[in-house]
């Protein structure tokens, strides 16, 4: 009943009454210090949850550090503001989305945006204007030299494969894996540096289809795949919404094997879309698995909700890039704020405590293996494994640095 | 057909040129004097001003096809196309930025008059629904062909050499259009423009008097594909990549909005009607989720009191002063 | 190959109530309805939201979404599109108001419903098998429910005085206006029904499959392809072009490389239009 709640606000405040905001740029109005953290993304259209999950996990935070005064930079409390630009998935929008942060608004850290082409079209944009990005994309020709503007915010899909398919091999027995990749760049680039994992470590791949991404009924899709009785699907960059479906179409044609997904899911969908058909998927997730998170990360969670009117599991693995950028602030002093190279210096030492999580864990930044310097948030990649309606945590690893 | 408040140039070069200044001048003031000089200092306008006069320019070729009675959704795929082939002649090809430019448009244009033959055959929705499919197919093919041979996307695309600041480059952005919309605007002036309105009107009544139809469309199809293709190639210069994924079903039918919303029946409507969506959507932006709500709720009031598009409120102005019949 | 047939089958009913409703729309207006897709995401997610918030039998959820997404079509009708088709100087100037509504109804359900994929668990579980093929009993159920509207659409365009008053509509709208047809009243239920057809797709699939705010687009470009192959504005055309593209995606997904399908199936659209440009049963030029 959160969301009836939220919905109910949303009437009552009405989107004329908001409608009468525009013109009034959103300049500063509280007293005090503020500091302004952008995030950018796509929030509306097909692909809107991606950069939603994005807006409101940036919002909890900064609702977490107001609740307690702001955040201590130099002996100093900060207000933390969030600037949110939506780019519709749209390269031309990103440009200027980009442009409007960093130029119009002074803003000297974003996060995201989503995809690999808007990503790659920012970093022009934030060389430019000297501005420090978080994008949730793989494409590695951002985080490697000469780029040096961009931080991954999450862990790469290439990087999981490893990790996830030797446990699968090793404690699970599987030998023969079948592919089921979205029908687009980035699908397939996962699904091409996945299939070389899988190769390395031995395993038999059968089959390797692929879908569109405007895709209504799987049921024709995963047919090839089940027919070929493999051990496990492995489903390349799918979307939250398509993995319970496919899941439900493969059980719904008698496949009894595993599921892998190298991207965090969400456990309400499965539950309503895929039901019963719901277990024995291996994904990524964030710190959201109830037996390792800490009472910071209930915080979070409460405070997602406040803003989002319910829970995604996706905000799991979302929770971090804030909470580092703040955290590599307090060390840099207030002289990070506007200058990005005191900050870039500061990335190779830093390290905090990870306060997602109930077990001591230090928060680093990574990346020298696959980037060759550290230009990736070292989020703990915590494997988990979906058992009667929930996440279960099947491992926890991390990145090399 | 609205012939009464058309003010496309149609009565003799001599009174061609007056209306043609009466526009030109103006638009011509406004993209080089008053937009350089209000947004000097704000490289975020500049820049959505360079996108607009950069989708405005494909978009004068999308109403070039609406000039000869067909609805073209396939400006998103010349653009892919543009895109792609200045961006591989120089990151691969080593060539500069200025030699590409052309060859994006000149690729696009050939791809346009190649499938233009057969395509134009099609009228009414077949055609629209037609171009719809092919801005799809073109970007599978990009996919299916490049995952073949392993490139699927460009990236680290250099930019334009000579180009250095956001100013400059909205300058050669503003310049483009300029000439595009003389090009244009000439174009429609012409015997050529005459033909292309009567081919509007009566397809087969043109065939009748012995014009070659056939003809008369591909070339008004080449010209919109080539334009899309130099946009495309600009944008990949700008942004630095291009993905299949860069135009979507969404980007064409974009270009089609942008000519509807201008009106169909002024070669300053496609300009006119990329400013105001694209200017509108960014203003927008201080209602947060709301904008694309109220994005879409605009486009609806701007057809419902002006369903001939925005440049169709003057003559209606002038009508009511009592002006000219 | 049971296998391969039994999926094409039930492609090609789900994708029937699509084409209905958007042909339906078109031949009586003239409107390319850019805004079917979301119109069947809206139908879904009111079931959602009526099963899952507030409590409602499935049955009667399909009913109530189907209602109200209809009377949304009529509004839709009333307000927006006669205005405009009564004072634009191109029929074609619809088109965008017809993209204006879908930005409209795509971006409401975004607040409204959230950004999450809903899904409703599935009426009957279970499993069939048909030889080899599997055939899960909701799917089955969809199937059922889908094949008996749609003959029950056809009854109603055939046979009913204000069936065949649209069908009149759609081949001359002077003769039957001349006829003593209302004809605003017969254009204001059609476009209500091909809304209401659409919104009936989107809350069964939201069975099989759910729903989320953003998946219209792509549906509409899936009602194009199968009005394009049987021809627009015919209701015959509808179903066949919804039977080839049920099937023609079931083999392409079975026999070709995956990401191979699509990219043939808009080739061989394009190939087809050339040879017949108005589609299996259209009339010429629509």
């Amino acid at each position: 009943m959160v969301i009836a709640s939220r919905r109910t606000l949303l009437k009552g405040a009405g989107a004329l009454a908001l409608a009468g905001a525009i013109g009034a740029p959103a300049r500063v109005r509280a007293e005090g210090k503020v500091l302004k953290i952008g995030q950018l993304g796509v929030m509306s259209g097909p692909e809107a949850s991606w950069g939603l999950v994005n807006k409101f996990s940036c919002l909890a935070t900064a609702e977490m550090w107001n609740a307690k005064g702001g955040v201590e930079i130099d002996g100093e409390l900060y207000r933390v503001e969030i600037v949110s630009v939506d780019d519709r998935n749209d390269p031309k929008l990103t440009v200027s989305g980009a442009e409007r942060l960093t130029g119009e608004e002074g803003i000297h850290y974003f996060v995201g945006p989503n995809m690999d082409t808007t990503a790659t079209s920012v970093r022009p944009i934030a060389e430019k204007n000297k501005a420090i990005y978080i994008p949730y994309a793989f494409a590695r020709t951002v985080y490697t030299p000469p780029a040096e503007n961009a931080i991954l915010g999450m862990i790469a899909s290439y990087q999981v494969a490893p990790v996830m398919y030797k446990i699968l091999k090793e404690e699970r027995g599987v030998g023969k894996v079948a592919f089921l990749a979205r029908n687009d760049s980035d699908g397939l680039l996962q699904r091409d540096e996945a299939s070389k994992v899988a190769k390395n470590l031995g395993l038999e791949i059968i089959s390797s289809d692929t879908y569109e991404p405007s895709i209504t009924d799987f049921f024709p899709v995963v047919a090839n795949a089940v027919s070929a009785s493999p051990d496990l699907i492995i489903m390349s960059s799918v979307a939250p919404a398509h993995c319970p479906q496919l899941m439900r179409a493969a059980r719904e044609m008698g496949y009894t094997g595993l599921f892998a997904a190298e991207s965090a899911q969400d456990i309400k969908i499965i539950k309503e879309v895929a039901g019963e058909y719901g277990d024995g998927l291996v994904s990524i997730g964030g710190a959201s698995t109830p037996e390792i998170r800490s009472a910071y990360m209930e915080d979070f969670i409460e405070k997602y909700n406040a803003v989002a009117g319910e829970w995604n599991d996706e905000a799991g693995t979302k929770a971090y890039a804030l909470e580092m950028l703040l955290g590599t602030l307090q060390k840099t002093g207030a002289a990070g704020i506007s200058d990005i190279e005191i900050f870039k210096k500061a990335i190779p030492d830093f390290s905090m405590k990870n306060p997602f999580l109930k077990e001591e864990a230090a928060l680093t930044y990574v990346g020298m293996a696959d980037f060759g310097q550290k230009r990736q948030i070292g989020v703990p990649m915590v494997i988990t494994e979906t058992k009667g309606g929930e996440f279960t945590t099947l491992a926890i690893g991390k990145v090399e640095s | 057909m609205a012939t009464a408040t058309d003010p496309a140039p149609t009565r003799g070069e001599k009174r061609v040129l007056g209306p043609f200044l009466l526009i030109f001048a103006p638009l011509a003031a406004v993209l080089f004097v008053a937009i350089p000089f209000v947004l000097a200092d704000m490289p975020y306008w500049l820049n959505v001003v360079t996108n607009a006069c950069l989708l405005s320019f494909a978009s004068l070729g999308v109403w070039l096809t609406f000039s000869i009675g067909r609805v073209n959704i396939a400006q998103g795929a010349f653009c892919l196309i543009g895109g792609y082939t200045v961006g591989g002649l120089t990151t691969f090809g080593g060539l500069s930025f200025w030699l590409a430019l052309p060859f994006g448009g000149a690729a696009a244009a050939l791809v346009g008059y190649i499938i233009g033959y057969p395509l134009l055959r099609l009228r009414g929705i077949y055609f629209a629904m037609v171009t719809l499919s092919l801005t799809e197919a073109v970007r599978l093919a990009f996919l299916y062909f490049g995952t073949m041979v392993g490139v699927t996307s460009i990236t680290s695309i250099p930019s334009p050499p000579g180009i250095t600041s956001p100013m400059a480059f909205y300058l050669f952005a503003a310049a483009l259009l300029i000439l595009g919309y003389a090009g244009i605007w000439r174009l429609q002036s012409s015997r050529t423009g005459g033909v292309f309105r009567s081919m509007r009107q009566n397809e087969e009544l043109a065939a009748s008097i012995g014009i070659d139809v056939a003809r008369y469309r591909v070339f008004a199809f080449t010209i919109c594909c080539f334009m899309g293709g130099i946009a495309g190639g600009i944008f990949a210069a700008l942004q630095q990549n291009v993905y299949p994924q860069s135009y979507t079903v969404a980007d064409s039918i974009n270009f089609m909005l942008y000519c509807f919303l201008g009106g169909l029946e002024f070669v300053l409507g496609p300009i006119v009607g990329t400013f105001a969506l694209v200017v509108s959507f960014e203003l927008l932006r201080a209602i947060q989720e709301y904008q694309a709500l109220l994005y879409g709720i605009l486009m609806i009031v701007v057809m419902l009191f002006l369903p001939n598009g925005l440049l169709s409120f003057f003559p209606a102005l002038k009508r009511l002063s009592g002006g000219r019949k | 190959m049971e296998q391969i047939l039994v999926n094409g089958a039930i492609l090609a009913a789900n994708y029937a109530l699509i084409a209905l409703g958007i042909t339906l729309i078109f031949s009586i207006m003239n409107v390319l309805n850019f805004a079917h897709g979301q119109m069947f995401m809206l139908g879904g997610l009111l079931v959602y939201w009526l099963v899952v918030q507030i409590g409602l039998p499935y049955a009667a959820a399909l009913i109530g979404a189907t209602i109200i997404v209809g009377v949304i079509g009529m509004a839709f009708e009333v307000f927006f599109f006669r205005q405009v088709m009564r004072n634009s100087t191109r029929e074609e100037n619809t088109m965008l108001l017809a993209v204006g509504t879908a930005l409209l109804l795509e971006n409401a359900a975004l607040s409204l419903f959230g950004e999450k994929q809903r899904g409703v668990p599935p009426i009957v579980s279970g499993v069939y098998k048909l030889g080899d093929a599997f055939l899960p009993a909701n799917r089955a159920f969809v199937f059922g429910v889908s094949v008996v509207l749609i003959v029950a659409v056809l009854l109603f365009v055939n046979y009913s005085r204000t069936g065949r008053a649209m069908r009149a509509l759609a081949q001359d709208r002077t003769a039957t206006l001349l006829m003593g047809v209302n004809t605003a009243r017969v254009s204001t239920l059609g476009f209500g029904l091909g809304a209401a057809l659409a919104a009936v797709a989107g809350g069964l699939l939201i069975t099989v499959s759910g729903v989320n705010a953003g998946v219209g687009t792509a549906i509409s470009t899936k009602a194009f392809i199968m009005i394009m192959i049987g021809g627009a504005g015919v209701v015959s055309g509808a179903l066949l072009g919804a039977v080839a593209l049920g099937f023609i995606e079931a083999f392409g997904y079975a026999y070709l490389p995956g990401s191979l399908t699509y990219l043939m199936i808009f080739v061989a659209l394009i190939i087809f239009l050339l040879i017949r440009p108005q589609g299996i049963m259209g009339k010429p030029w629509g």
